[in-house]
Order: structure tokens, then C-alpha cells, then sequence
């Protein structure tokens, strides 16, 4: 993609980062599902 | 004039907010429509990583330089204006992105050093192709071979598949919308 030519060079330095404060937690795997326990006889 | 030249002719400014533009990226996951990343349109380039900033860098002009440089035309890009990400190959993401570190800024759009993405919305290319923003929403998320995801409407997704891109399995739009909102813990880019 053509952005055409270079007009300035910016030296960015933030205060805070434009970063989330918090990432959830990964997607979980699939969680294996446990036998049903034998009734009590 | 030379690069050189240009270089020390250029005005150099500092700033200390993070310049946001437009940016589009293409989408990966796993078949089931989970680990989604957001990755670089063209090339291979790395993915961006959820709650890190992307950093660019290159080996474009021999041994790997800290990107961007002026003689080269790699680092992160964004826009000034969204409907020049209609020339993008393959885009399933559109959105706002916050840049800062090294920039250099082009008549159209920016390279940048780092980057994070601000807000997002999947769309479907062959409407962003023809229509820009005031196509039709996509309606699911197609996942392909090597994992990679495309959203689209149903008339697209009809012929894509009619002619020979067929997906391997489709899956809901909002829930692949929610969970990329969710990985990176950005917004929707309102429509």
C-alpha cells in the first residue's frame, strides 16, 4: 500500500502506553468431563 | 536528493501521545474459533500479541534495522483516512491503532516503531473492496487451512464458495467478534 512520501519524523514518546491494563485469561482448553460416579449401592 | 539528505531535511517533532490511524489486519485462530491473533496483512510477519505492544522491525535491506527507516518502507503502517485500507489484500479486521516510538509520517499514513490496536471490526473484504465502510455486515467467520479467518456475508460467502474457497467450517460472527474484543481487551470500532 502506497502511503505516498515522507513529510516529518516524529519521535513519540508516551506518558502511559495505550496498553490494556488487564488481558483475560486465555481461551481454556477443553476441559476433560469426568465420569459420573457409580451410585451407592 | 538522497535518502541521507532527505533525512536531515526532514522537520523532526517529538510528541508525547501515541498518534492513532486506520489499520487493517488479517486473522488467525484455531478451528474452533479460539487463540485468535491479529497478524500483518502482507508477508508473514509476526503476530500482533494480545496486551503487548507490536514492535516492527526488518531485514529488508540486508542485515535486520531498527524499523522504520526512511530508506526502507517497513514498520508498523497506519492511515489517515480509512478507505485507503479498501487497496489492502485479504483484510478481515479493520480498526483504530495506537502508534508511537520512531515515526515517520507519509503524505497518506504513517510507519511507526511500536503499536497496539485501540478498537476493531471484522468485515467482509469483498464489501470493504466495493463498498468501503457501507457494505454489508458479514454474517460468520469462514476458517480456512492454515487457520486463517475470513468473514463475510452470505451473498460472498455463496460465491467464494462457488468458486472453489470454501471454508472448512463456519462459525458465528458475534462470537468471533466478542472473543477478539476480548483477547486484546479493546473496543468496537462503532460502524
Amino acid at each position: 500500500m502506497d502511503i505516498g512520501q515522507p513529510k516529518r519524523i516524529i519521535e513519540v514518546e508516551p506518558v502511559s502506553l495505550p496498553l490494556p491494563e488487564a488481558i483475560p485469561a486465555p481461551d481454556p482448553q477443553p476441559a476433560s468431563v469426568p465420569e459420573p460416579a457409580e451410585p451407592a449401592t | 536528493m538522497t535518502r541521507s539528505a532527505l533525512e536531515r531535511a526532514l522537520p523532526v517533532e517529538t510528541a508525547t501521545e501515541p498518534i492513532v490511524a486506520w489499520r487493517a489486519w488479517a486473522l488467525s485462530g484455531r478451528r474452533d474459533g479460539s487463540h485468535l491473533l491479529l497478524r500483518p496483512v502482507v508477508g508473514r510477519g509476526r503476530p500482533w500479541l494480545p496486551g503487548r505492544p507490536a514492535e516492527a522491525n526488518c531485514r529488508m535491506l540486508g542485515p535486520f534495522h531498527e524499523a522504520p527507516q526512511l530508506a526502507c518502507t517497513c514498520g508498523l503502517h497506519g492511515t489517515h483516512d480509512l478507505d485507503l485500507l479498501r487497496r489492502t489484500r485479504c483484510p478481515a479486521v479493520i480498526g483504530r491503532v495506537a502508534l508511537w516510538g520512531r515515526m515517520i509520517e507519509h503524505e497518506l499514513g504513517y510507519r511507526a516503531r511500536y503499536g497496539y490496536p485501540q478498537r476493531v471490526r471484522l468485515i467482509c473484504q469483498f464489501c470493504f473492496w466495493q463498498w468501503g465502510t457501507h457494505g454489508v455486515a458479514p454474517t460468520s467467520v469462514g476458517w480456512f487451512t492454515r487457520g486463517e479467518l475470513l468473514p463475510m456475508c452470505d451473498e460472498h460467502a455463496e460465491m467464494a464458495g462457488r468458486y472453489g474457497m470454501r471454508a472448512q467450517v463456519w462459525l458465528p460472527l458475534d462470537e468471533i467478534d466478542q472473543r477478539l474484543r476480548d483477547t486484546y481487551a479493546v473496543d468496537l470500532l462503532p460502524s
